[in-house]
């Protein structure tokens, strides 16, 4: 049964009957043969469009090189040869599509679309102006077949049944090709191309490969289209060519082998019944093609699979981690076991430094792993830690600096490279490959490793050693029962697992984790933990992670960064007990450094303005607030506070409109917020100024407020005119012609403010307001905020607690997505130790 | 006498140049605010033109340099009202396939009404003629398009820098959320700009049609040309884009003085050079702000 489901049988049996089938049905002989010789080369189009996600427009200029390659030679060198022809044709085009893929990799996405157009419209112009050679607009005929091997190829029947067997062989061939090791890259390289470099894949050579392939493949049913025809012309190299290509895949399905065979099937059929009644038939077949774009991507295939889904039971019915069989304390997987053992340092990065424009994000950053232990790297939001973690992993290249591992130099290298050379990283953002399952996500990361990684014959399904080690892996990490799973399909938290999976699969000798635990529901985090523990006893781990308590209690070794630098390095003890390190968390508890702030006991006098009713917000999986509440009066204060992730500058853009609320609601002095658009919310008299300020560089002072006017102004005069916003910032007033990015960064963070301002304003929200200034310029600014208070209402996210204390009437603490505590401010200023209690741990 | 000669084909090529310019500089506004290649661009150009033939005899050469850039300036509106705008946040592969149906949609629909032949324009009579500047003599129908050609680029620069709508649009490619929550729906913007693009075709469409040409293919020339611009000087950047084109330009004029037969090949080996040398292109791949 599963043998007449094959590729191959259904090809074969199709090959059989569609010449009858055609004659019966008024058409002739050629067109079958022609319908074989588009299949071919639609799915070896495919190859690249549906398989690698590399969409190319030019595969029309193959067909016609092959038919050129083939015809010239026939014509110079080989007179009535036609395997001699073909042999030269195929060889011809080897040598060029490595050259050409070379050249078309160098860009991605959407510029590979364009120089493939370039290098077809290129083919064709020269084909077309090179008469003496190509025949230009005429071609050149005379192509023969003459006898072969004892058979007469004159015979359209014999023909017809050669082109059928090359078609079952490319059929075959790619239906190999697409389960080996090289094929299963390819998908890899679709879904996620920086994830399969991250996993140890030098994806380059890969894309070549395919396009190699590609592009010799369609010109192979190139040179066949010559010796059916017996001629070969300019036609196939135009744009258009490639055009009606791409649409036989698309409209036959680019994501099944045989997908574009039907789409080649449909062409001739549409064409050969169409141009009966018109001339214009390929009008009606591009009309078709955008239909299909439109409404159905996946082609006829995609319609038929959706027609059939609701018959066929789901192969995976619960993705919920739910199914899974956990086996508590597995040892660590003996193939990732390390073979040498040095004692001490195994990872080191030597004084790191990274700018970003004029912005320092790492400076003079220094930190040695030795093996076996669990290393934790924390810090406040914009310490540098997830730079750092870029800059030892290959992701970005220092500025100065240099990384260790193992004694060997690995700074600057490729990321497949530092794969190969043993350091591994998950990342924060889960990064997986969404369509294929657990376990072929697991294979993949396992097979960068193994010698077979370079096959493209052997099927993956037949290489025992890498599915073993994926099974023993997925028993380690208790993925057992899901393995079959869509990745995309899982839960937030089993995509995390799988994240740090995929990086421990490829047997490094040290692992870098980026957040393992972030947004992990309390018994995950748990298991998780204890699961990082375990492998660090025997591979060391690199961990950059914000729940502090869970730091302390596993790390073995604490490295503490502040505004780019280290603070502290040592035991988890020392970090714990550094007043330094705790002034960074909670503050200092001392009176309020800024002069001349009074205390604000508790709510302000004005009636309520903004009410936030148990609301959810997610980003993709990631549940961040979970049924948040929070009540803001008219003139006060309110400060958000808690540790980086808690879901602060989430909350801000949940209520402006930028991250969609998902359940409760957000009113504005009685007017629903939840649901609407951003714009209409910032219409309503929301101002937002988000961290980092988000000013429009390039654009004087002047013009970055009259962008905030520009909507918001309502006809009954301007609540916040220019001399108004002027009189809170005086300081504008020179500047207003001066591009923004030109300013200081507190004079950026005025323009932003007024920027936000401008308008019918009545709530604020500042992102980390401070961030980044001198102290003169943040009393400035806080005073500012303190006049602003009569004007409207605040609501603050600063990590600096002593200031954001003295600043405002209320505060609210966020752990997880929900609120934690909620009180005056001023009780959270004046009793540390309730601090130390709500924010500490 | 040589050097005039050169001058001639450099002002020829750069004549081709800034029309490639004018095509590049809207597909660069679309992709750069709506993330969208526009591969039909093309077609609004022949659409340009042939409103032009069509209507020349009605309204006159004035007459349609004006009403045919607004009648594709609303199907534009149309077709971004009904298809592009499902399209700005996709994968940009389902965009490119999209425009690229249209492209093929647009082309068979001419040649079905108009017919595959090149349709005649000549130059209207009054442009006819040549200017002389010493020795210097040029086609002063040529030196027109020249004017016209800078001047849509000055207006369009003006347009993006001086006036507020240019401001959003500059914002809008550096920072939709921001723009966003400062009350602005960039979605009228986003319609404008794909209006003004295709107008800015079919304007190149109308003062092109005498010199290149009308006929169904005429929209895919351009197009690729000027992909080989955009691929040179970057999508999302003004000035990249323009310096490409003039860059283009006078290599085309210069290989056409030195060696014809190239001329039409010269462009695709300056891209061939970049790509080996300046792989992400003269000005680099991202670009945060457009200017």
């Amino acid at each position: 049964m599963s043998l007449l489901r094959s590729p191959l049988a259904i090809a074969g049996l199709v090959c059989a009957v569609l010449p009858f089938a055609l004659l019966a049905g008024g058409l002739t002989l050629t067109s079958a043969t022609d319908v074989v010789i588009f299949a071919i080369a639609c799915m070896a189009l495919n190859l690249l469009v549906g398989h690698t996600g590399l969409v190319s427009f030019g595969h029309g200029a193959w067909f016609g090189l092959g038919a050129y390659a083939a015809a010239l030679a026939q014509r110079h060198w080989f007179a009535a040869s036609v395997a001699w022809p073909a042999l030269f044709a195929l060889g011809f085009l080897l040598v060029a599509s490595v050259l050409v893929g070379f050249l078309v990799l160098r860009r991605r996405g959407v510029y590979f679309s364009l120089l493939t157009l370039a290098f077809s419209a290129l083919t064709y112009a020269v084909a077309f102006r090179w008469t003496a050679f190509t025949g230009g607009e005429n071609g050149l005929g005379g192509v023969t077949r003459a006898i072969w091997l004892g058979v007469d190829l004159e015979n359209p029947w014999v023909f017809y049944a050669i082109v059928a067997a090359f078609g079952l062989l490319v059929v075959h061939a790619l239906a190999r090709f697409h389960a080996s090791p090289i094929g299963s890259v390819l998908l890899a390289i679709r879904e996620n191309e920086q994830r399969a470099q991250f996993i140890g894949y030098a994806t380059q050579r890969y894309k070549q490969i395919a396009y190699a392939a590609s592009a010799t493949l369609t010109g192979f049913a190139g040179i066949l289209f010559a010796f059916h025809h017996r001629f070969a012309s300019a036609d196939p190299t135009s744009i258009s060519s490639s055009g009606e290509l791409l649409a036989m895949v698309i409209i036959g399905g680019m994501r099944s082998l045989l997908g574009p065979a039907l789409g080649a099937l449909f062409y001739i059929l549409f064409r050969e019944y169409l141009s009966i009644w018109t001339a214009n038939w390929l009008l009606f077949f591009g009309l078709l093609f955008v239909a299909f774009v439109v409404f159905s991507p996946t082609g006829l295939v995609g319609v038929w699979r959706r027609l059939t889904t609701p018959l066929r039971p789901r192969v995976v019915e619960a993705a919920a981690m739910a199914g899974r069989a956990i086996e508590h304390g597995l040892p660590l997987p003996a193939f990732l076991l390390p073979a040498a053992r040095p004692a001490g340092t195994l990872l080191e990065a030597r004084g790191l430094a990274k700018a970003f424009g004029g912005i320092r994000a790492v400076e003079e950053a220094s930190l040695a792993v030795a093996d076996r232990t669990l290393h934790a790297l924390i810090g406040p939001n914009g310490a540098g830690k997830t730079t750092l973690f870029n800059l030892v992993s290959g992701m970005f290249i220092p500025d100065r600096g240099r990384v260790v591992l193992d004694g060997r130099d690995i700074t600057g290298e490729a990321p497949h490279r530092i794969v190969a050379a043993g350091l591994a990283r998950s990342f924060q953002i889960t990064n997986l490959f969404p369509a294929l399952s657990v376990a072929e996500n697991l294979r993949l990361a396992v097979q960068a490793r193994d010698r077979s990684h370079f096959d493209g014959w052997t099927p993956t399904a037949a290489i025992e050693p890498v599915l073993e080690r994926t099974r023993e892996l997925i028993g380690f990490l208790g993925l057992t029962g899901i393995d079959q799973a869509e990745a995309g399909a899982l839960s937030y938290g089993g995509q995390r697992l799988l994240d740090m999976g995929l990086a421990l699969a490829s047997a490094p000798r040290a692992l870098l984790l980026d957040e393992p635990l972030a947004g992990l529901a309390a018994a995950e985090r748990e298991r998780v933990a204890s699961l990082v523990k375990r492998i660090s006893r025997d591979i060391p781990v690199l961990l950059v992670e914000h729940d502090i308590d869970r730091v302390f209690a596993l790390a073995d070794r604490v490295t503490v960064m502040n505004e780019g630098r280290v603070l502290v390095d040592g035991t988890a003890d020392d970090a714990r007990n550094s007043r330094a390190v705790q002034e960074i968390y909670i503050g200092a508890g001392t009176a309020a450094l800024v002069a001349g702030a009074q205390s604000h006991a508790g709510r302000g006098t004005g009636p309520e303005l903004l009410r936030l009713d148990l609301v959810d917000a997610y980003y993709g999986k990631s549940h961040i607030l979970q049924r948040a509440s929070l009540v803001a009066h008219e003139q006060e204060i309110v400060a958000l506070l808690g540790r980086n992730g808690a879901g602060k500058s989430t909350l801000l853009k949940t209520i402006i409109g930028i991250v969609r609320a998902d359940g409760g609601s957000i009113r504005l002095g009685g007017e629903e917020l939840a649901g609407r658009p951003a714009a209409a919310i910032a219409r309503m008299g929301v101002g937002y100024v988000p961290q980092g300020r988000g000013l429009f560089a390039g654009m004087s002072v002047r013009d970055n407020l009259e962008l905030g006017r520009l909507r918001r102004a309502k006809s009954a005069g301007l609540a916040w005119s220019e001399d108004k916003i002027l009189e809170f910032f005086p300081r504008l007033q020179s500047r207003l012609d001066t591009p923004a990015d030109f300013l200081s960064g507190g004079e950026q963070q005025m323009v932003a403010v007024a920027r936000a301002l401008s308008g019918h304003v009545r709530v604020l929200l500042l992102d980390e307001p401070f961030e980044g200034l001198a102290p003169a310029v943040i009393e400035e600014l806080f005073e500012v905020f303190d006049k602003l208070r009569s004007e409207v209402t605040i609501i603050i996210v600063e990590h600096n607690l002593d200031l954001v204390l003295a600043l405002a009437n209320q505060a609210y603490v966020l752990e997880r997505g929900s609120v934690v505590y909620e009180g005056a401010a001023s009780e959270l200023r004046e009793n540390v130790d309730l601090r130390r209690r709500v924010l500490w741990m | 006498m040589m050097l005039i000669e050169i001058l001639e084909q450099v002002l020829n090529g750069l004549l081709a140049g800034a029309y490639y310019l004018l095509i590049a500089l809207g597909l660069t506004l679309i992709f750069s605010l709506g993330g969208l290649v526009n591969l039909a661009h093309g077609a609004f150009y022949a659409l340009g033109a042939y409103f032009a033939v069509k209507l020349a005899d009605t309204l006159g050469f004035a007459g349609v340099l004006v009403v045919s850039p607004l009648a594709v300036a609303l199907i534009g509106l149309i077709v971004e009202r009904l298809l592009f705008r499902r399209f700005y946040r996709e994968d940009p592969a389902l965009g490119l396939l999209l425009t690229f149906g249209l492209a093929l949609v647009a082309e068979q629909a001419l040649r079905w009404i108009f017919g595959a032949a090149p349709i005649p324009f000549s130059i209207p009579p009054a442009l006819k003629g040549q200017v002389l500047v010493g020795d210097f003599i040029y086609s002063k129908y040529r030196l027109l398009m020249l004017v016209i050609a800078a001047a849509a680029v000055a207006g369009l620069w003006l347009l993006l820098r001086r006036t507020p709508f240019g401001r959003v649009v500059r914002a809008g490619v550096q920072n939709p959320d921001m723009v966003a929550a400062l009350g602005i729906s960039l979605a009228p913007y986003m319609a404008s700009v794909v209006a003004l693009a295709v107008a800015l075709a079919a304007l190149a469409g109308v003062l092109l049609a005498p010199i290149s040409g009308v006929h169904p293919a005429m929209g895919t020339d351009i197009l690729t040309a000027s992909f080989v611009v955009v691929v040179i000087g970057g999508l999302g950047s003004f000035w990249g884009v323009v310096w490409a084109a003039l860059i283009v330009g006078v290599v085309r004029g210069l290989t056409v003085y030195f060696f014809p037969p190239a001329a039409e090949a010269s462009m695709y080996v300056l891209m061939l050079l970049v790509l080996l040398f300046r792989p992400r292109g003269l000005f680099g791949e991202r670009i945060q702000r457009f200017e």
